[in-house]
C-alpha cells in the first residue's frame, strides 16, 4: 500500500514536470500549427544552461529558472526569426511538412553539436537542495519534487491567464483560430508567431533546472524528454493548454504505477500503446479543454 | 529524341554497375560501394511513403530492426534459410506498419512521424531488454556457414553487391511505377490537396496505408540482407534513430518524390559522411551534426531536393551545348 501511494505521488510528480515540457509545444502548435521537433534539443540545452548557472555561477537550481527562462526566449526569438520563419513563410498549406522536416534537422544538429561540444560524459548540478526530502507516513518527497509540482500548477495557471486576459495573448489565439482573420484586423502574424515560439521556449525553461535536479544532464537527454513531451500533447489534445498538464499527469501516472506491476521497460511500450489507441480513438486529446 | 535519351542512361549505368566489381579489387572500396548501395535502397524504399506518400518516418530502422531480427533468429534457432526468413521478416514489418499507420492516416500532420519515432524507440528498448532470447544490448551472432549461397552467406563479398544491386534495381522499377500508375498519381493528389483528393472520392486513408506496407515489407528486406552481410545484429545498430534518421535524410536530401533522388542522396552523403569522419578522427557527433545541417539547408534554400538542382544544371548545359552546335553550323 505505501508503495503504491508513493508510486502515486512520484508518478504526479514527475507528470507535473512532462506537463511543463509539453506546455511550450502545445502553445507552439496551436498557434503556428506547427510541431517542432527541436523541442526535446531545446530542452537539452535549457538544462546546460542550468547546469552552468548552478556549477559556475552558484546559483540555487531555483535561482537559475528566472535565468533560464531569459535566455531561452531568447534563443525562441532568434529560433523563429532566423530559422523557421525562412521556411515556415515558404509553405502555403496551413500544416507544413518542411518545417516539421526542418525541425527534424535542427533537433539532429543540435544533439550532435552539443555531443561534439560538451562530450557523452552525464552531469549533475552540485545542489544540496536537489537531495533534500521531506518524509510524509510512508511517503517520501524530494524538494525538486514538491516544487516541480507547484511551479507546473502556477506556469499553466499563469499561461492560461495570459492567453484569457491580455491583449497579447488575445492575438495570438487570434491568429491561432485565423491568420488571414487576423492579418485583416491589423495583426502581424509573423510578430505574433515569434513571440509565441519564444513563449513556448521561455515556459520550456522553467522545466530546465527542474529536471536538472532529479536527471544529470547528457546531450542526448532531450530525445527521450522531448517524445514524451509529443505523446503528451497528443494524449491531452494538441494546442490545449490546460489539457498539457493533465497529459502529462496521466503519463506520469500510467509510468510509475506501471512499473509497480510491469518492468520498466514495458510501461514504455504501455504509454506507447495508450498513444496509438487515443490517436484512433479519440484524435482530439482525452481532455475536452479550451484550446490556446 | 528525349524519350531515348531517358533509357540510355540508366542502361549504361546499369551495365556500369554489373561491370564495376571487376575493377574495384579493393575490398574496402567495395564495402563502400555496397554500403552506398544499401542506403539508396533503405531510401528508395522510405520514398514510397516519405516521398511519394508525403508521410515523413522518422522510424524506419523499427521495420529494418524486425527485418534483422527475424531472418537471423528463424536461421539460427531453426535454421530456416535467411532468404525465407527475409519474406517472413517482410510479413512481420507489414503487420508492424499497419498497426502503426491505421490509427495516423486517418489524420494529417506530424503523427505518422512521431509514431514511427516512438515506435522504434520501443523496440530497441524491448529488445535490448530481452536478455537471453534476442540476445539482449549485445546482439546475436548470425550463424556463419562460409560459402553458403542458399543460406545467404558468402565469403566473397561481390555475391552481396550483385544482390544489393538487384534489390536497387527492383526498387527502382517500383519507384518507377508508383510514380507513373494510378496509384502513384492518387498518393500525390492526397499529398498536394488532402481534402480535394478526398472530395474527389479518392480514398486517401487506403492509399497511404498501401505505401506504408510496401515500403515497410521492402525495409525489412533490407535489414535481412545487412545482417547476412555484417553477420552480426545489435539493437543500437538495427533498430537506433541514428539509421533512421539517416535513411529519411538521404531520401529528402537528394529528391523526395524523385525517381533517383534517393540513389544520388546515397551516393553523396554516405562519402561525405565518410570523408567528415576522417577529417575529424573520427569524433563523435561530427556525421550526424552534418546530417542535421544539411537537412535544414536543404529544407531552407531547396526542399525539392538536390536532384533539381543537377537537373536545372543538365538543362542548363544541354541549351548551352545546342547554342554552341548551332553557331558551330552557321545557322545561327
Amino acid at each position: 500500500m505505501a508503495s503504491i501511494l508513493q508510486a502515486l505521488f512520484d508518478g504526479i510528480a514527475s507528470g507535473a514536470i512532462y506537463g511543463i515540457i509539453a506546455l511550450g509545444l502545445s502553445l507552439q502548435f496551436g498557434v503556428m500549427k506547427i510541431i517542432n521537433f527541436a523541442h526535446g534539443s531545446f530542452l537539452m540545452i535549457a538544462m546546460y544552461l542550468s547546469y552552468v548557472a548552478a556549477n559556475s555561477l552558484g546559483l540555487h537550481l531555483l535561482a537559475a529558472i528566472p535565468v533560464v527562462v531569459a535566455v531561452l526566449y531568447v534563443v525562441g526569438l532568434a529560433a523563429q526569426r532566423w530559422l523557421i520563419e525562412p521556411v515556415y513563410m515558404k509553405e502555403s498549406t496551413r500544416e507544413p511538412i518542411s518545417v516539421l522536416i526542418f525541425t527534424t534537422g535542427l533537433w539532429i544538429f543540435l544533439d550532435n553539436l552539443f555531443l561534439v561540444i560538451a562530450g557523452p560524459d552525464y552531469r549533475t548540478p552540485d545542489s544540496d537542495w536537489a537531495t533534500g526530502i521531506f518524509i510524509v507516513g510512508d511517503v517520501i518527497l524530494t524538494y525538486p519534487q514538491v516544487a516541480g509540482l507547484i511551479i507546473a500548477v502556477l506556469v499553466t495557471v499563469a499561461l492560461v491567464a495570459f492567453m484569457r486576459f491580455t491583449r497579447l495573448g488575445r492575438a495570438i489565439r487570434a491568429t491561432g483560430q485565423d491568420r488571414e482573420a487576423a492579418n485583416v484586423l491589423g495583426i502581424d502574424s509573423a510578430s505574433v508567431y515569434r513571440t509565441s515560439f519564444a513563449i513556448g521556449l521561455a515556459v520550456l525553461g522553467v522545466s530546465g533546472p527542474l529536471l536538472l535536479a532529479s536527471y544529470p544532464v547528457d546531450p542526448f537527454i532531450g530525445d527521450l524528454f522531448g517524445l514524451r513531451a509529443f505523446i503528451v500533447v497528443v494524449l491531452g489534445g494538441i494546442g490545449s493548454i490546460g489539457g498539457a498538464l493533465a497529459g502529462g499527469l496521466l503519463v506520469g501516472l500510467i509510468e510509475s504505477l506501471g512499473a509497480q506491476f510491469l518492468p520498466i521497460t514495458y510501461s514504455q511500450a504501455l504509454i506507447f500503446g495508450v498513444f496509438l489507441a487515443v490517436l484512433y480513438f479519440r484524435p482530439q486529446g482525452l481532455f475536452g479543454m479550451e484550446r490556446a | 529524341m528525349t524519350m531515348a535519351r531517358s533509357y540510355w542512361l540508366p542502361i549504361g549505368a546499369g551495365i556500369a554497375m554489373m561491370l564495376l566489381p571487376l575493377l574495384l579489387t579493393n575490398p574496402y572500396a567495395l564495402s563502400v560501394v555496397v554500403l552506398a548501395l544499401l542506403y539508396s535502397y533503405l531510401s528508395l524504399s522510405w520514398n514510397l511513403i516519405g516521398g511519394i506518400g508525403g508521410q515523413l518516418s522518422l522510424g524506419h530502422a523499427a521495420y529494418f530492426g524486425i527485418g534483422a531480427y527475424t531472418s537471423t533468429v528463424l536461421f539460427t534457432e531453426l535454421g530456416i534459410s535467411p532468404w525465407f526468413g527475409m519474406i517472413a521478416g517482410a510479413g512481420l514489418a507489414s503487420v508492424a506498419a499497419v498497426v502503426i499507420g491505421m490509427p495516423c492516416f486517418r489524420l494529417r500532420g506530424a503523427y505518422y512521424a512521431l509514431a514511427t519515432l516512438a515506435a522504434a524507440m520501443i523496440l530497441m528498448v524491448l529488445v535490448e531488454n530481452t536478455n537471453d532470447f534476442l540476445g539482449g544490448p549485445r546482439g546475436l551472432d548470425v550463424r556463419l556457414l562460409h560459402d553458403a549461397p542458399l543460406s545467404f552467406q558468402h565469403t566473397d563479398k561481390r555475391f552481396y553487391y550483385y544482390i544489393i544491386l538487384a534489390f536497387v534495381v527492383c526498387a527502382l522499377l517500383i519507384n518507377a511505377w508508383a510514380l507513373r500508375s494510378r496509384f502513384g498519381y492518387y498518393l500525390t493528389a492526397i499529398r498536394n490537396d488532402h481534402e480535394a483528393a478526398a472530395a474527389l472520392g479518392v480514398d486517401a486513408q487506403r492509399f497511404k496505408l498501401i505505401a506504408a506496407v510496401a515500403s515497410a515489407a521492402m525495409t525489412a528486406v533490407g535489414g535481412t540482407f545487412y545482417a547476412q552481410y555484417v553477420l552480426f545484429i545489435a539493437p543500437e545498430k538495427v533498430f537506433g534513430s541514428h539509421l533512421s534518421v539517416q535513411i529519411a535524410v538521404i531520401c529528402i536530401v537528394g529528391g523526395r518524390g524523385t525517381l533517383w533522388g534517393p540513389v544520388l542522396g546515397a551516393f553523396l552523403l554516405l562519402p561525405a559522411e565518410d570523408l567528415a569522419r576522417t577529417l575529424t578522427g573520427g569524433t563523435p557527433g561530427v556525421t550526424m551534426m552534418l546530417y542535421g545541417l544539411l537537412l535544414m539547408v536543404v529544407m531552407r534554400f531547396e526542399p525539392r531536393g538536390i536532384i533539381v538542382l543537377m537537373e536545372r544544371a543538365l538543362a542548363e548545359w544541354n541549351r548551352w551545348k545546342g547554342k554552341t552546335a548551332r553557331m558551330g553550323k552557321g545557322v545561327a
